[in-house]
């Protein structure tokens, strides 16, 4: 049913999928974690580097890895994957303090 | 990857917003009316049956929590017409009705767990809203064990790491191959003392059981899978960057990255799964309350209209 595959990516790999991106806004739509609206160039201006605003944060603490952002895509890009690389990021930022 | 903002991606996350502040207050709401109406209808009534007109109301006010649930989220994920937040809103009404049928259908079984077609469809219901509860849960603990897990795959710079000790690794086999295979482990020919008793220069001992032709126990030794090669102290392999250590120690990084990312697979199939698994419980569910309300409808159905 599911391809064994993983969930993360490397950073060049993201930063590829990030200059894919056409900001179409169809990922946040489909998600379920997204509670207060966020724009999709903000989302992608802090995945890769520079400092995460409260907003990113926090979509990036509630979002919960369902995938249901990949399948919207109209370009076959992975959302969740970007995610990933947002939540090591703070979750080393946390360990550095 | 180093960010000068929000910093952290603690365990237990909880935020309270203005989607679920409104369902939870409409579910309390709606169980304490329910509860209060029961504790009543028990001290005034005589009739505490689940097909009484309490027992009945609760029913279809259950049911219709149920359909809504399982509805108002189906169709708000499939709609064209979303705005963002919208379907977070939607899961918190699916949990708030959720957790409001439940408890409106567990009154209205009054007590009565016979091994009847509705108890079975109120067990399948306490069963599929445990399992929501668990997958909230796992929601919240799984992604932070996923990164704990992606972080050990990563580099600081965001790169694979397999790939940058795989390369360190082969840069530590290679350098080592080379310089072993130029180290001569075996002495030049002609400085070799001459072991037979048949040359000219080697004198006859008075031993003759001493000059023997047999492999010695040190090259014996050589041969066998355990033989290490340690150079000795004036050997060139011994000079700073003659031989580079760390081999091991690469495999092992190696190892626990593989185990990170199995791990990190593991993680990713029980959130995905335990969402089938609740769908099909769902499932269950509706077809055992459709069961047990074809049931109640072949003995209520002709009381009615007698």
């Amino acid at each position: 049913m599911f391809k064994p595959v993983l969930l993360h990516k490397t950073g060049p790999q993201i930063a590829q999928e990030i200059q894919a991106c056409i900001g179409c806004n169809e990922c946040l739509l489909a998600c379920p974690a997204l509670a207060e609206p966020i724009t999709i160039d903000v989302l992608n201006c802090q995945t890769l580097s520079g400092s995460i605003s409260p907003a990113v944060a926090h979509f990036a603490r509630s979002c919960y890895q369902c995938g249901a952002c990949v399948d919207p895509c109209p370009v076959g890009l992975h959302r969740d994957a970007m995610m990933m690389l947002l939540k090591v990021r703070l979750l080393r930022s946390g360990w550095e303090e | 990857m180093h960010s000068e903002g929000e910093k952290g991606y603690p365990w237990y996350f909880f935020s309270l917003t203005r989607a679920w502040g409104k369902s939870l207050l409409v579910a309390l709401l709606v169980i304490t009316g329910a509860g209060v109406l029961y504790l009543w209808y028990n001290r005034v009534a005589t009739d505490l049956a689940p097909d009484s007109s309490l027992g009945l109301s609760y029913a279809v006010a259950g049911t219709l929590c149920l359909g809504l649930a399982a509805a108002l989220y189906t169709l708000r994920r499939r709609s064209r017409k979303r705005a963002l937040g919208h379907l977070n809103a939607a899961l918190h009404w699916h949990v708030a009705f959720g957790v409001m049928g439940l408890a409106l259908l567990f009154m209205h079984s009054f007590g009565n767990f016979n091994l009847l077609s509705g108890t079975y469809a109120l067990y399948s219901l306490i069963a599929l809203v445990i399992s929501g509860f668990i997958g909230r849960s796992l929601d919240q603990i799984i992604p932070r064990l996923i990164a704990t897990e992606v972080h050990k795959a990563l580099t600081a710079q965001g790169e694979d790491r397999i790939e940058t000790i795989s390369q360190q690794l082969q840069h530590i086999v290679v350098h080592n191959t080379q310089e072993l295979a130029a180290f001569d482990v075996t002495p030049p020919k002609e400085k070799r003392p001459r072991r037979f008793a048949s040359s000219p220069d080697l004198q006859t001992s008075w031993d003759l059981a001493y000059i023997t032709l047999e492999e010695t126990p040190q090259e014996l030794s050589r041969d066998t899978p355990q033989y290490r090669f340690v150079p000795e102290k004036r050997s060139p392999l011994t000079r700073p960057g003659g031989l580079i250590p760390g081999a091991q120690e690469h495999i092992s990084a190696l190892h626990s990255v593989q185990t990170a990312l199995q791990r990190e697979q593991c993680y990713r199939y029980i959130i995905r799964y335990w969402r089938v698994f609740h769908i099909g419980l769902a499932v269950l569910t509706a077809l055992l309350t459709l069961w047990h309300i074809t049931y109640a409808a072949q003995l209520l159905l002709p009381t009615l209209f007698h």
